[in-house]
């Protein structure tokens, strides 16, 4: 029995759908929507496939206060994750296309003062479409060529263990936030956030909705 | 007429995504000789709802909400949605027909075709209805939301970034301080220049000075120079310790279209 579901998983794993060339295609479409997806963010302020945190690293640029930050936190996680996703077979969709081609490449570009492909949705696809390619090329020629030689992650588990300890405190900073906005408005956050915490879920989400939720009876002056 | 926009961007968008991360995530179930998209961290969660396609529905749905607050208060759909939703719901639809994972969740061409449709209606869904929320409800979300972010950002970004690279090894904690200090300086976070430090620190511990280091480390020094003179830190620099500009710093200034004092 083992014998046959070996054969029958090996035959499987030739055809289209399992080959290199079909990752590359993978690639390209996830790096594609994503591109659009900040196009989205750039153009109506809506759309990017990323954390609070992170994409208000692209937003700190959009609104004047350099890319800098953006681009070298992409950069480096693009690079982390390109020569750590061919050694261990698994290519993480956060930090290579979500943050690496979806922040950094377009902080790259707005930075050198590039907005086109930001403001132009078929361009948008077009860009991350050609960015997703070339990543899923070389993911594939690692594979055939340096499976021995290169041995480092560069630190990509650091970088992940500090991003995601980073994200922990948005939650309690988003309810500080609200109480400071109003009091109606940082008692629905504390409220909801409890609740949320309860269900095991991110308390981040339970705050930001009852402040909103608090917000409908209770307004608050815009932000300055 | 905006809204009509992000629809029709969004379904195209989300048909894209939801292809390429569900085809991605059947292949991780056959990494490393095929190679995988997705994360090992999704992998144990899709593992871990057992086949069954409730808990693949409901683990989904947790994390629809978090991301819904997100796009609706910040514009961000958050990592969950190629992480979590689209892929443990695109499992749920194809394991409620047949629940033998072989022929379903690891078959990457029917979970490319499952999470093409569930990728279109969760972003369409996400973006539209945080674009057709009241404004002054988005006024609210983006009250709270923005002074956090901007806390997030500065200070707390960077202290996470520094203690976790001290914690990372001597060599890692020395580049990341030097970097993270002077990234502070130039580019005003020290974020970048922390994981630079990480970038390069990790990187010799691993494999010493090669080729591919001793470039990395080439090309940190070179952004550095090239973004501390973009940004004038250079005569920033100079003024501070009161000592004049030469000449030569200001006509170079001007050459690239600076215009300094």
């Amino acid at each position: 029995m083992g014998n046959v579901d070996i054969q029958a998983a090996d035959t499987a794993k030739r055809g289209f759908w399992f080959s290199e060339w079909a990752f590359t295609l993978f690639v390209a479409c996830v790096a594609s929507g994503t591109f659009a997806g900040t196009h989205l963010y750039y153009v109506y302020g809506v759309g990017a496939f990323n954390d609070i945190a992170i994409v208000s690293l692209l937003k700190a640029g959009i609104e004047g206060g350099g890319y800098g930050a953006a681009a070298a936190f992409g950069a480096s996680f693009l690079f982390a994750r390109v020569l750590e996703g061919p050694l261990v077979g698994i290519l993480d969709v956060g930090g290579s296309i979500q943050t690496g081609v979806g922040i950094g490449i377009p902080a790259m570009l707005l930075g050198a003062g590039l907005t086109a492909p930001l403001q132009n949705f078929p361009l948008s696809l077009a860009t991350g479409a050609l960015i997703g390619f070339l990543i899923g090329f070389l993911i594939i020629t690692i594979r055939k060529f340096t499976i021995k030689s290169a041995q480092s992650t560069y630190g990509a588990d650091v970088m992940m263990g500090a991003g995601n300890a980073a994200g922990r405190y948005l939650g309690p900073l988003l309810i500080i936030s609200a109480i400071m906005a109003s009091i109606p408005v940082g008692i629905g956050a504390t409220l909801m956030a409890a609740v949320f915490y309860y269900f095991k879920k991110p308390i981040a989400g339970g705050a930001i909705i009852g402040a909103m939720i608090m917000g409908i009876f209770f307004p608050i002056a815009p932000p300055q | 007429m905006n809204s009509l926009a992000i629809v029709f961007e969004s379904i195209i968008i989300g048909l894209l995504v939801g292809f390429g991360v569900s085809a991605g995530a059947a292949r991780m179930f056959h990494a490393p000789t095929v190679q995988g998209l997705g994360a090992f961290r999704s992998l144990g969660e899709l593992n871990a709802c057992e086949d069954d396609p409730v808990a693949h529905f409901s683990f989904g749905l947790g994390f629809l909400f978090n991301a819904w607050a997100s796009v609706v208060g910040a514009g961000a759909l958050t990592g969950d949605v190629d992480h979590r939703i689209v892929p443990h719901w695109s499992a749920a639809i194809l394991l409620i027909r047949n629940r033998k994972v072989e022929e379903t969740m690891y078959n990457p061409k029917k979970m490319a075709i499952a999470g093409a449709a569930v990728g279109a209606v969760v972003v369409t869904f996400l973006n539209f209805t945080a674009s057709a929320i009241p404004a002054g409800l988005q006024t609210i979300a983006s009250g709270v939301i923005v002074p956090a972010a901007n806390w997030l950002l500065n200070p707390i970004m960077p202290l996470v970034f520094w203690t976790a690279a001290m914690d990372a090894g001597k060599r890692t904690g020395i580049w990341a301080t030097i970097l993270g200090g002077f990234a502070h300086l130039v580019m005003g976070n020290a974020v970048p220049g922390l994981v630079l430090g990480i970038l390069i620190g990790k990187g010799l511990d691993d494999s010493g000075w090669n080729r591919v280091t001793k470039s990395i480390t080439i090309a940190v020094v070179l952004l550095f120079i090239f973004s501390g003179f973009f940004r004038a830190f250079d005569v920033a620099l100079l003024h501070s310790l009161n000592i004049g500009i030469p000449q030569g710093l200001i006509d170079l200034h001007a050459f690239f279209g600076t215009v300094v004092e």
